[in-house]
């Protein structure tokens, strides 16, 4: 028998030229909650977050949804994981921020997967080391929070 | 609007035999998909066993990591692991998503052994709830850990401010 199973699910869209938005559910054994982000684009930007608690196992827990929206502001940049981890998580919810960083990763990596996509379409034949080499030179703002690798 | 990109986390923890855990962990999105599992033993909470792969890589960025997956044999679940699994698998010359794809199995690990001991505090000293933030129709949370032993469990220095439900107490 399972002792333990986490599920993690992102989705993410594009919403016209400069907004991205991100949604993401983090269901186990003790906890269920919902996070959506919107970024702006090219800015980087966290334009708005909206979380929700919705299976928790404290009388206290819900106090962590008031926290999440101090993210509001923040960049997409190397430090970001580390601030929500530590400032939102600590005071917040620990899961709702892994949750958190996980839409905004997910969200970093659609805009490669986008571009790609188009890329392909024109050269399916594209080397794709190059196409990151080239997305980096277009995209410079993204190469600091990017994790491909 | 349509969805253009999506990532799908499971993470599984079962016991294989008494003291002996194995965690898979799968990661799959647009560009990439992979796959640790790790047989864990108590009561150290070592790792016996480790498994790294790669299932797609669209930009093949990741290199062969079997030499380093071997490196984590021994390595325990708790304290100071974080530092050990990102400099073993992760960096330039690593893969940092593989890296933290096994951070996460092992702090799954951590939460399947916490289960009972919260199913335990919440059988003790639940009390019975109706948050805002739930409903209105269905509430998933009808019985909650009260503010006693939420006060109790804080006396843990590892949980004491660990979050908003152990902080200002």
């Amino acid at each position: 028998m399972l002792a333990y199973a986490r599920c993690k699910s992102v989705g993410v869209q594009k919403q016209g030229k400069d907004r991205r938005v991100a949604s993401g559910i983090l269901e186990d054994e003790l906890y269920a909650m919902e996070c959506k982000i919107v970024v702006n684009r090219p800015t980087l930007i966290i334009e708005s977050v909206q979380t929700h608690m919705k299976r928790f196992t404290t009388n206290r827990c819900t106090r962590a949804e008031k926290v999440f929206a101090k993210a509001e502001g923040w960049k997409l940049d190397r430090d970001l994981d580390g601030k929500i981890k530590k400032e939102l998580g600590r005071h917040g919810c620990r899961h709702m921020a892994i949750l958190l960083v996980d839409c905004c990763r997910a969200l970093a990596r659609a805009e490669v997967a986008r571009d790609l996509r188009v890329a392909l379409e024109k050269d399916p034949g594209l080397d794709a080391k190059l196409f990151i080499n080239e997305f980096y030179g277009w995209n410079p703002e993204l190469a600091d929070y990017l994790r491909l690798q | 609007m349509i969805v253009d990109f999506q990532m799908n986390n499971l993470t599984t923890v079962e016991m294989i035999e008494q003291g002996s855990w194995r965690v898979i962990s799968r990661s799959e999105d647009d560009l990439f998909s992979a796959e640790v599992v790790l047989d864990v033993k108590s009561p150290a909470l070592d790792i016996r066993q480790a498994k790294v792969e790669v299932k797609r890589d669209v930009l093949g960025l990741v290199q062969d990591l079997s030499t380093a997956t071997d490196k984590l044999i021994g390595v325990r679940v708790g304290p100071g692991m974080t530092k050990i699994v990102r400099a073993v698998l992760g960096g330039e010359n690593g893969s940092n998503r593989l890296a933290e794809l096994v951070l996460d199995s092992m702090e799954m690990l951590i939460n399947a052994i916490t289960v009972p001991e919260l199913r335990k505090a919440n059988e003790m000293a639940g009390v019975p709830f109706k948050s805002e933030s739930d409903g209105p129709k269905v509430y998933l949370n009808d019985r909650v850990i009260g503010e006693e032993m939420v006060r109790l469990m804080a006396g843990n220095p590892r949980m004491k401010d660990s979050c908003a439900a152990f902080g200002d107490l």
